[in-house]
């Protein structure tokens, strides 16, 4: 009998352990603002997603040692979503029942966010979209939903005048099956084609599952050869960056390659290895060291700051990852302290709605009734590969 | 037709993914001759040889042919296992019920892969040598031949070990005749798990092979498992020469394939062929010992 007693206090003590890390300490007194998390931190992009998470409670601990917002700290509800659809509505709705979570962070991918877009407009709470921003939902010009990432429209401006800039005339795209690559592609079409450019999508696409696109390039490598095609734009984000890269330098295509933001992180570098050597695209300033940043940039000093402490705490020091994560919760942060200590749901929304000028890690976000969307094409640079590392490039007259 | 100018390319592309699914292919005969069990945690050997050696390459300092040599035992010891704590404790039960621990067994692996060795795609270098060199306007990487040489090595080995040894023999004994193994005194227990060792360290080196020219992530075993299922059922369930032959003609449809029609029915292909044979050759293309067709 005592034995037995002794198990079922380790065992709860086991269970207090496993429970009490996901929630940060705070500071006591005033009840806190909850904020959902709603991320994938199980299945393909588990490893990002530690990322986004690490980030959060990071920025949580450091706004609640400051006093909160006016007395009252904030408290995340991390929840796992498995990288399945059903659990992140789940989700989703559970915070939005429960009456005293202000706001829903996440999901993260583009996969899921549109159903948790619909969920946050009926159950009217504000849904922070992380990445990216799905272009068939724009149309619905939903009220509750924002999106922090940098949408297809101003990647698509960006890359046209990375190819202005580079004189390139002709270039061939090979876009991914998912919807952000598609509308990438179309919209690059649209703006390359308003500015003399001849812009040829392949009819041959992909899956984000293909380990090999050998076979693809290998149809294409014919049109880049006859149409003398300046560049390659493989667009698309994952795992098939880095493949393309490895698979059209094995063929022995020597064309320059172009890229999407997606290409702005770490592992893109790894899995393609020597083949990323060259490749150029527009990203989000914590793609690179803050050092290559100008010294008058609002967004400079925001970053170094977050990449400091990341590192000290972490190890590792800022992405797009972290940067994402930054944005959500100061956006956040910030909407709170303008509406005081007793903000309801509408009033944050209101609030966050009427943010100007935000210094954040991705760049200055403006919201309004009319754009949910905030970043605009100044607050990406070009980014080239060079010696295995993310290198700034800059163009006179294209930034 | 210009579809016919891409066909020599395609075919290099088909022969370098028919070898890594004659592989995967051998994994499962050489386990369904010992027992008749389908083992879906094939495809599991592969991608934990690749992701096993990605992580020992990068922590443990060890020089990358140490790295993949412990990535194989490490993963043999993981099918015997395999065998020891899933297939030996139901080997009272029906084939059935031990094809769903299988698959259970398969989604404990790549699950447990993901939460260890972390969830983002892993790549490895290649052997020797990045530069692919020209023939005659075809461009054929180094790490291709490697997994053509190391493919063909393997293939004569595990040919030797069945035909030359006294362990390999009774292997063989036990799968064509199980009740004279037991007679003869073969215990099959015995020779299931070293099937269960041979064939996980088969797809290991597979795994690590094909790593360097695609990549591996803990999810990358499904497909391939079921493509290699797919091979040996091709070929003729139950025959090594079956599974080698379905493994170079699944993987060479499938790229000569796109030639044809558009890349997004890519892994469509690879089933539909599967359909289309069994429909004429329900024993497959060698025939199968185990198929009899005239069951209807």
């Amino acid at each position: 009998m005592k034995k037995n007693n002794r198990s079922l206090i380790v065992i709860l003590l086991l269970f207090l352990f496993c429970f009490t890390w996901a929630t940060p300490a705070y500071v006591a007194g005033k009840a806190p603002y909850k904020i959902g998390v709603n991320l994938e931190m199980t299945g393909p992009w588990g490893e990002v997603n530690k990322i986004v998470r690490n980030t959060l409670l990071m920025e949580v601990e450091k706004i609640n040692g400051t006093g909160g917002i006016g007395g009252r700290p904030l408290q995340l509800l991390i929840e796992d979503n498995g990288f399945d659809l059903n659990r992140a509505a789940a989700n989703m709705t559970k915070f939005s029942r429960d009456k005293e979570v202000i706001a829903v962070i996440g999901p993260f991918e583009d996969n899921f966010q549109a159903t948790t877009r619909a969920i946050a407009e009926r159950e009217k709470i504000t849904n922070i979209i992380i990445c990216p921003s799905n272009p068939k939902v724009r149309a619905l010009k939903q009220k509750w939903s924002f999106n922090i990432a940098q949408n297809d429209i101003i990647v698509s401006e960006k890359l046209v005048d990375l190819c202005l800039a580079r004189n390139y005339k002709k270039i061939l795209v090979f876009p991914a099956q998912i919807p952000l690559a598609q509308s990438l592609a179309d919209y690059f079409k649209q703006f390359g084609e308003a500015k003399g450019m001849k812009v040829i999508v392949s009819k041959e696409t992909h899956l984000n599952t293909d380990i090999d696109m050998t076979p693809q390039l290998i149809k294409l490598k014919p049109i880049l050869e006859q149409e003398k095609v300046d560049a390659f734009y493989a667009c698309t984000g994952g795992p098939p960056g880095g493949v393309i890269c490895k698979n059209i330098r094995s063929l022995g295509i020597k064309t320059p390659i172009l890229g999407t933001h997606a290409f702005g992180f770490g592992f893109f570098i790894s899995l393609g290895g020597e083949a990323t050597e060259g490749v150029e695209f527009p990203a989000g300033k914590p793609v690179v060291n803050p050092e290559q940043l100008d010294e008058g940039d609002p967004v400079r000093p925001v970053i170094t700051d977050l990449n400091n402490r990341l590192k000290a705490r972490y190890g590792t020091g800022a992405d797009q990852i972290s940067g994402h994560a930054y944005d959500a919760i100061g956006l956040l942060h910030a909407s709170l302290k303008r509406s005081g200590d007793k903000a309801t749901r509408s009033q944050l929304r209101d609030s966050l709605e009427n943010t100007k000028g935000f210094p954040g890690c991705m760049g200055i976000y403006n919201y309004s009734p009319t754009n949910h969307d905030g970043l605009t094409k100044k607050d990406l640079i070009f980014i080239r590969i060079e010696g295995q590392k993310f290198t700034r490039v800059k163009f006179p007259g294209f930034e | 037709m210009t579809s016919w100018a891409y066909i020599p390319q395609l075919l290099i592309t088909g022969v370098t993914i028919g070898a890594i699914y004659a592989l995967v292919a051998i994994g499962f005969v050489t386990i369904a001759r010992a027992s008749q069990i389908i083992n879906f945690a094939q495809g599991e050997f592969v991608m934990l040889g690749g992701v096993i050696t990605f992580v020992l390459l990068n922590k443990g300092f060890l020089p990358y042919p140490a790295a993949a040599l412990l990535a194989v035992l490490i993963v043999i010891l993981i099918g015997f296992s395999l065998h020891r704590l899933v297939i030996h404790p139901l080997r009272k039960a029906s084939l059935l019920i031990i094809l769903m621990a299988t698959l259970g067994a398969s989604f404990f692996m790549s699950s447990t892969s993901n939460l260890v060795f972390g969830s983002l795609p892993k790549s490895l270098p290649p052997f020797s040598g990045s530069e692919a060199f020209h023939v005659w306007g075809i461009s054929i990487l180094p790490q291709s031949l490697w997994v053509f040489l190391a493919t063909s090595l393997l293939l004569i080995l595990l040919y030797l070990l069945s035909h030359r040894t006294f362990i390999g023999k009774a292997m063989e004994a036990s799968s064509t005749d199980p009740m004279g193994a037991d007679l003869v005194g073969i215990s099959r227990d015995l020779m299931l798990l070293m099937a269960f060792g041979v064939s996980a360290g088969v797809g290991a080196i597979a795994g690590i092979l094909i790593t360097p020219i695609f990549y591996t992530s803990y999810n990358s075993g499904t497909l391939l498992g079921l493509k290699g299922f797919v091979a040996a059922v091709l070929g003729g369930w139950g025959k090594p020469s079956g599974a080698i032959l379905g493994g170079f003609v699944l993987g060479i449809l499938e790229s000569a394939g796109i030639a044809f029609i558009p890349s997004g029915y890519k892994d469509g292909v690879a089933f539909g062929i599967l359909l289309l044979i069994l429909y004429f050759r329900p024993k497959g293309i060698l025939g199968s010992p185990f198929v009899d067709s005239r069951r209807w």
